[in-house]
């Protein structure tokens, strides 16, 4: 049976029925927890505002590729202008956050590079002073990332000195291209740490997944079904287990009782009609800025601040990752339009704590293919390269040309993320005026960088110069910070043991409703430095299990 | 002037010919913009203002004043001229881009970095995460 039919016969809900499971949100976290669920007997129902895929919709293999993509599969909801999405106020935010919505979710749009959190992340108060640990360990969480990276079929290669020793990976590195190998070069010559990219990329048939051919267009959808999302990876699985996916049904409010109970949620369904899906337990993935937004706009009179808020921190604690890039041209050709993007190679250099720096924390650089004529130009677009008070006869006529013969090929893209800290400054609320295509309040915003992350930017950004001249680069731009590049949506729930300092506890269950959950980022007590999806997917694995070996014992309305 | 004649004017300006490469009115024609502009339909009414402008001044000076004036405008008239010019084969066969090519391997070649010593070397510094065992 294919997975069309399976996705049919799964969207056909039951009128009124009681399911013991609902998921908002059928993107990375909600998928793992469906598919076990479902696997273990339990009854449960997605409910995502996004749609299938069509993968003849991603333009990559087509000659108009760097003109459509740049609207239609912009990792802004703003730009894209989607109804299916719901839109950000952005005014008041220095970083625009990332997403995009559909089966698969965000990661339809995700470079699929995959790294493990490290050790030292999950102990930041102990180690470094700042923040809060997480409740668990690095070692705890492990056999989870390493059963995730079973059902992704990520490709990568074992042994880097920089993580504690781990199994092999499913798959081998993909190979390394040219633009990997200078990054490379330049690490060498700094006599610092590098290490060939781990992807959620197999290089070889897998289950649903194509072999990768390199086409380099996986931020843009990728055409050849081979970058892993869970619209291939989870979910024809999920459905033959039993799971029901209903797609186009935008969750509005969790519901509860007199108890205070979850028993469900009301969703606007694709004809704009409101539904109700009654549920033993609700779980919400809907990611740092949809899981907030559905909280606050729940709740009713009993708890007019939002569902799950007692400690006040539903929305706070948003961390976005501030982003520094570093494009570097080189005389020779790099191939530099060929993939994977993805990342060819990554360093953790300067991913502990130094405190003779001026900061704390640190960071995490990817090297990655520059892309196509028209990104390499700088001369239209997000303005990445371009200072926005520039003549714009810098970047047309005769430079024009200059600039696309200099980089067109031969440029690589070191792309540095830091790590950013929770403030409860720095957050998710409701927007007054701005609504969605069902007239559902957008989420708005708040978010400044603060000093550490400029200061950390600043520094790696010296360094990552250093290491592309060393390598023989003729010519650097810097972009910092990039104010598209909210792609890791963090900490909007945070998880505590104690109900007055956090939302949920450390299986995602909200201390003040204990049958909803959360499984998404928004309950990281802390950001890491690495891309996150891997520990997210790893975190919703562990809290499914429990949820499985707890069943009797559930609360539920 | 005709939109056609309007719009390549500007178009000229911003990629004449330089060196190799040709200006953009020898590459591409006004049905190739077109064609650009159906991909791209939220562009079209920028388009539309963007090559309204009193066509009385040069080109330099349209332009100069949309990208102060009229932002949305400026971007639509360059965004169609630079992915129209970039999508003409002949232009990709000047600057080798072969589009966003199928480039198949062999996931079990033995790569690089593990046969000229350099991954050695990377191993050889030793470990370089802060193990948290008792935290
Ligand atoms: C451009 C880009 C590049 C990235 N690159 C990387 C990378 O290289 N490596 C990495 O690890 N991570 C990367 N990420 C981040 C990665 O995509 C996310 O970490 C991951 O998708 C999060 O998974 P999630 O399931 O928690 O949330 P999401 O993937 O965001 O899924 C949430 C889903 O919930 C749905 N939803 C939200 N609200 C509602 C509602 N009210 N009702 C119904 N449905 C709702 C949404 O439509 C969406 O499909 C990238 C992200 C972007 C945007
Ligand atoms: S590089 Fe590989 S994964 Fe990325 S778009 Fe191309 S084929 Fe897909």
């Amino acid at each position: 049976m294919t997975v069309e039919v399976l996705a049919d016969r799964g969207a056909r809900a039951r009128r009124d029925e009681e399911v013991d499971v609902v998921i908002v949100g059928a993107g990375p976290s909600g998928s793992v927890a469906a598919l076990h669920l479902a696997r273990a007997g339990i009854s449960v129902v997605v409910l995502e505002q996004g749609e299938w895929p069509d993968y003849a919709d991603y333009t990559g293999a087509r000659p108009e590729h760097e003109l459509v993509s740049t609207k239609l599969w912009h990792p802004n909801p703003n730009v894209r202008d989607n109804p299916n999405d719901y839109p950000v106020d952005t005014s008041t935010t220095d970083i625009n956050p990332l997403m995009f919505a559909g089966v698969g979710g965000s990661a339809t749009l995700y470079g699929a590079q995959w790294m493990h959190f490290l050790p030292s992340d999950f102990r930041v108060r102990s180690m470094d002073g700042v923040a809060e640990d997480w409740p668990f360990t690095y070692e705890d969480l492990l056999p989870y990332q390493l059963e995730i990276e079973r059902e992704v079929g990520v490709s990568g290669l074992a042994g880097d000195p920089a993580y504690p020793p781990r199994g092999a990976y499913p798959f081998p590195a993909l190979p390394m291209g040219s633009v990997g190998q200078r990054g490379a070069l330049g690490m060498e010559k700094m006599g610092w740490h590098w290490w060939p990219g781990s992807n959620a990329i197999p290089s070889e048939k897998f289950g649903e997944l194509n072999p990768c051919v390199r086409r380099g267009t996986c931020l843009t959808g990728c055409p050849e079904g081979a970058k892993s999302t869970t619209d291939r990876s989870h979910w024809p699985l999920a459905l033959k287990a039993g799971a029901r996916l209903v797609t186009r049904a935008r969750v509005k409010e969790i519901e509860t009782n007199e108890q205070g109970l979850a028993t469900g949620v009301v969703y606007v369904d694709a004809n704009g009609r409101d539904r109700r899906q009654r549920a033993k337990v609700v779980i919400v993935c809907a990611n740092g800025v949809g899981t907030p937004r559905l909280l606050l706009m729940s709740g009713g009179s009993r708890t007019p601040d939002g569902l799950a808020n007692s400690s006040g921190l539903v929305g706070k604690r948003l961390m976005m990752h501030p982003f520094a890039s570093v494009l570097a041209s080189y005389e020779d050709p790099l191939d530099s339009w060929r993939g994977p993007f993805g990342q060819q190679v990554y360093s953790l250099e300067f991913y502990e704590t130094d405190e003779s720096r001026g900061f704390v924390r640190g960071s995490k650089w990817n090297c990655m293919p520059s892309g196509g004529p028209v990104g390499v130009s700088g001369a239209t677009g997000s303005k990445v390269y371009v200072a926005e008070s520039g003549r714009f006869q810098d970047f047309w006529g005769a430079n024009l040309h200059e600039n696309v013969a200099r980089r067109f090929g031969h440029s690589l893209i070191w792309g540095i993320v830091g790590e950013d800290l929770p403030e409860e400054s720095n957050q998710v609320v409701l927007s007054k005026d701005l609504v969605d295509s069902d007239g559902l309040p957008a989420p708005q915003i708040v978010y400044k960088v603060n000093e550490n992350s400029n200061r950390l930017l600043k520094f790696n950004i010296d360094r990552c110069l250093e290491s592309v001249r060393a390598a023989g680069a003729i010519e650097t731009l810097v972009s910092t910070p990039v104010r598209e590049s909210g792609w890791h949506l963090i900490g909007t729930t945070v998880m505590g043991d104690d109900p007055k300092r956090s939302v949920v506890d450390q299986w995602g269950a909200c201390h003040d409703v204990p049958n909803l959950y959360v499984m998404d980022a928004s309950t990281f007590p802390t950001s890491g430095a690495t891309n996150p999806t891997a520990t997210i997917m790893a975190v919703a694995l562990r809290n499914t299990r429990r949820m499985i070996g707890e069943r009797r014992n559930q609360k539920v309305a | 002037m005709s939109n056609e004649n309007a719009f390549l004017a500007l178009a000229d300006f911003l990629i004449p010919a330089h060196g190799k490469m040709p200006k953009f009115s020898d590459v591409c024609g006004y049905a190739d913009v077109e064609k650009s502009l159906d991909f791209r339909v939220d562009l079209k009414p920028g388009f539309a203002r963007g090559i309204a402008v009193d066509p009385g001044t040069g080109a330099e000076a349209r332009l100069e004043s949309l990208n102060k004036e009229d932002g949305e405008a400026f971007s639509a008239i360059t965004t169609i001229a630079i992915a129209t010019y970039y999508m003409s084969p002949r232009v990709r066969e000047l600057i080798g881009y072969p589009g966003q090519e199928n480039v198949p391997y062999d996931s079990k070649a033995t790569q690089i970095y593990l046969t000229n010593g350099s991954l050695g070397h990377v191993i050889a510094r030793g470990r370089k995460y802060r193990p948290t065992p008792g935290l």
